[in-house]
């Protein structure tokens, strides 16, 4: 099947909206890196008094689809809470894309996480709320939803992947059932580790696919 | 549209399309005995098995045209270790093989057979040393390319083929030696003989001919069985109805390949040097993936765009009419970054920063001027929006 961009997702990359930085930024967050392919830095400038977003910038490491999510993401925290920037969610982004190819839709999540990230850094710093999860099966379960299986797009909970978590200390054990596509296998592996390892008290992360 | 991945796939030739055409409409019988049409079949078969052998040395009846390069590649190997009883068998091929290659010895791997992949230097070349190495009594077949698809790097065949023989020698019997030749036809000259090559692989849509047609060598005394089964043919390796109509194309495309080889070839090199040349000049915090200078193959050029994403380069050349290609993990199905790349040591960032561009002899000098006006504002702007920043000067 041809995997292909939506006219909006051009568009968004070739002229992306609220493209780079704000020096005197509130909050501001890096998600991803260049090893795993994207990186995106979001900026904050937020009205104190009502929590309202009232600029937002990005930068973006990244490929088309990434640069189009910057875009649009952004676009929609603009004007918003940072209650209700944080509650968009990368399928409302990638829906206002009208869709992204499945295998891409990591770089959605990238974008919405380097969104929340930012938010979560104000909320911390500014508003003295601590946002930083806890080691629990919980924490794990919410992070591993931002994983994607790359052939469809969806994530690895919902598409119950995960067969088992395990805590001991701060050595987390994830057991995935991955099949034998060891294309898809090795880079969602990778991501598992990247995600869980963002997790406070998290020492080592070790996954099994079953 | 300004088409610079030829290595990927080529144009057809006018030449190339108008035999087929010929053949499609006129010349279509199968090939036959003692009828008219049904002989002209076969001799065009027979003619196009004769170029193609003097072309590279050898004779006729060790040329057979197949449904493709990767057809050619999957009858070679899985033809040659199937027709050989070795103990404990062992292949051998590099890490930076295309994909038809590696796909067969993967395939082999899960059937017991144990695989060396010999690694790389830093411009791509095979480390021979290591080659050396791992040919042992167990041995049953070794596989490599004659240029690399990804980096250019010009392979020391004959060097590596003198190895096998070597070793064959040493261990009293023959190791099939198997080279894949698709991604250097357009830009090298192939004498089987000087590279001690037993079986060698082609495809017809990398020279100006049509998809769907690839060629197989098979040096005369060389064991391999078919790997499918199907109504009488010119060879047991190549069974079922031929596709004279591509076969027509692709000798024709050789054809034209041939008639002015050195020229095209150093039309070739001259734009993609005005490329290389261009890029130096306009964009800072550049690599050259492959050798500089004659060990690159004349058509073929590969640079890291430091600091940025190849899959936004690309698409933003794409949306200019500019094909090229890219090594980074976000144009991939598998999102890993590419495994040439990789294998030659650069890193995860500057594998996914890498585009490459490969011409053929209808690339025009403007076709170059165009994508290096377009290609320097893209960077600059790619550059601008992204993290990661040059460090300061």
């Amino acid at each position: 099947m041809a995997i292909k961009y939506t006219e909006k997702v051009i568009e968004h990359f070739k002229n992306p909206h609220n493209i780079g930085v704000i020096e005197d930024a509130d909050a501001c967050a890096t998600e991803g890196s260049p090893a795993c392919g994207d990186e995106i830095t979001v900026y904050l400038k937020i009205d104190k008094r009502t929590d309202r977003i009232v600029d937002v910038k990005f930068q973006s490491y990244g490929c088309a689809s990434n640069i189009a999510t910057g875009s649009i993401i952004t676009d929609l925290a603009k004007g918003k809470t940072i209650d209700e920037a944080e509650a968009i969610t990368w399928k409302q982004a990638a829906d206002e894309l009208g869709g992204l190819p499945p295998v891409k839709m990591h770089c959605s999540v990238l974008a919405v996480d380097g969104l929340r990230s930012a938010i979560r850094k104000y909320k911390k710093e500014v508003k003295g709320i601590d946002y930083d999860s806890t080691l629990t099966v919980d924490a794990i379960t919410k992070e591993l939803e931002h994983v994607l299986w790359p052939p469809v797009g969806v994530d690895i909970i919902t598409l119950k992947m995960v067969k088992y978590i395990g805590i001991e200390g701060g050595a987390v054990k994830v057991e995935i059932s991955g099949g034998s596509d060891e294309k898809y296998l090795e880079p969602t592996i990778d991501e598992i580790i990247e995600h869980v390892s963002k997790i406070k008290g998290v020492k080592s992360v070790s996954v099994d696919n079953v | 549209m300004i088409y610079l991945d030829n290595f990927r796939g080529t144009m057809v030739a006018p030449e190339a399309w108008e035999a087929m055409r010929i053949v499609a409409t006129q010349q279509y019988a199968v090939p036959a005995p003692f009828t008219q049409c049904g002989t002209g079949s076969a001799e065009l078969i027979e003619g196009a098995q004769s170029r193609l052998a003097a072309a590279i040395g050898a004779s006729s009846s060790e040329v057979v045209f197949t449904g493709s390069g990767t057809e050619a590649v999957n009858i070679a190997l899985l033809g040659s270790v199937r027709a050989q009883t070795v103990d404990k068998p062992e292949i051998v091929t590099s890490e930076i093989e295309y994909p038809a290659t590696l796909a067969v010895y993967r395939a082999l791997e899960k059937q017991g057979y144990i695989a060396h992949y010999i690694g790389v230097d830093g411009e791509g070349r095979y480390n021979l040393e290591q080659l050396a190495s791992v040919l042992n009594e167990h041995t049953a077949l070794v596989s490599l390319m004659g240029v690399n698809h990804m980096i250019g790097t010009i392979e020391p065949l004959a060097e590596a083929g003198g190895i096998v023989v070597e070793a064959a020698r040493r261990i009293g019997r023959k190791i099939p030696f198997h080279i894949d030749f698709a991604s250097a036809l357009q830009t090298q000259r192939l004498d089987v003989d000087a590279v001690h090559a037993d079986l060698v692989s082609f495809s017809s849509n990398k020279i100006h001919g049509p998809k769907g047609v690839g060629a197989l060598y098979v040096r005369k005394g060389t064991k391999v069985v078919p790997i499918s089964y199907g109504a009488d043919s010119y060879s047991p390796l190549v069974p079922g109805t031929p596709n004279t109509m591509g076969i027509a194309g692709f000798d024709k495309a050789l054809d034209l390949l041939y008639a002015n080889f050195d020229a095209d070839v150093e039309h070739m090199r001259k734009l993609r040097d005005r490329l290389a040349d261009g890029i130096r000049e306009r964009v800072p915090y550049i690599l050259l993936n492959g050798p500089e200078g004659p060990g690159r193959a004349a058509s073929h050029l590969c640079y890291s765009f430091l600091f940025i994403e190849g899959e936004a380069i690309m698409m933003f050349l794409d949306m200019d009419g500019i094909v090229v290609d890219t090594g980074s993990a976000c144009a991939a199905a598998t999102l890993k970054p590419n495994y040439i790349l990789m294998a030659i040591g650069r890193n995860h960032e500057e594998a996914h920063g890498s585009i490459r561009f490969t011409l053929s002899r209808y690339t025009t000098e403007d076709d170059i001027d165009t994508t290096l006006s377009r290609l320097v504002p893209i960077v600059e702007r790619l550059r601008a929006q992204s993290t990661i920043r040059p460090p300061a000067s």
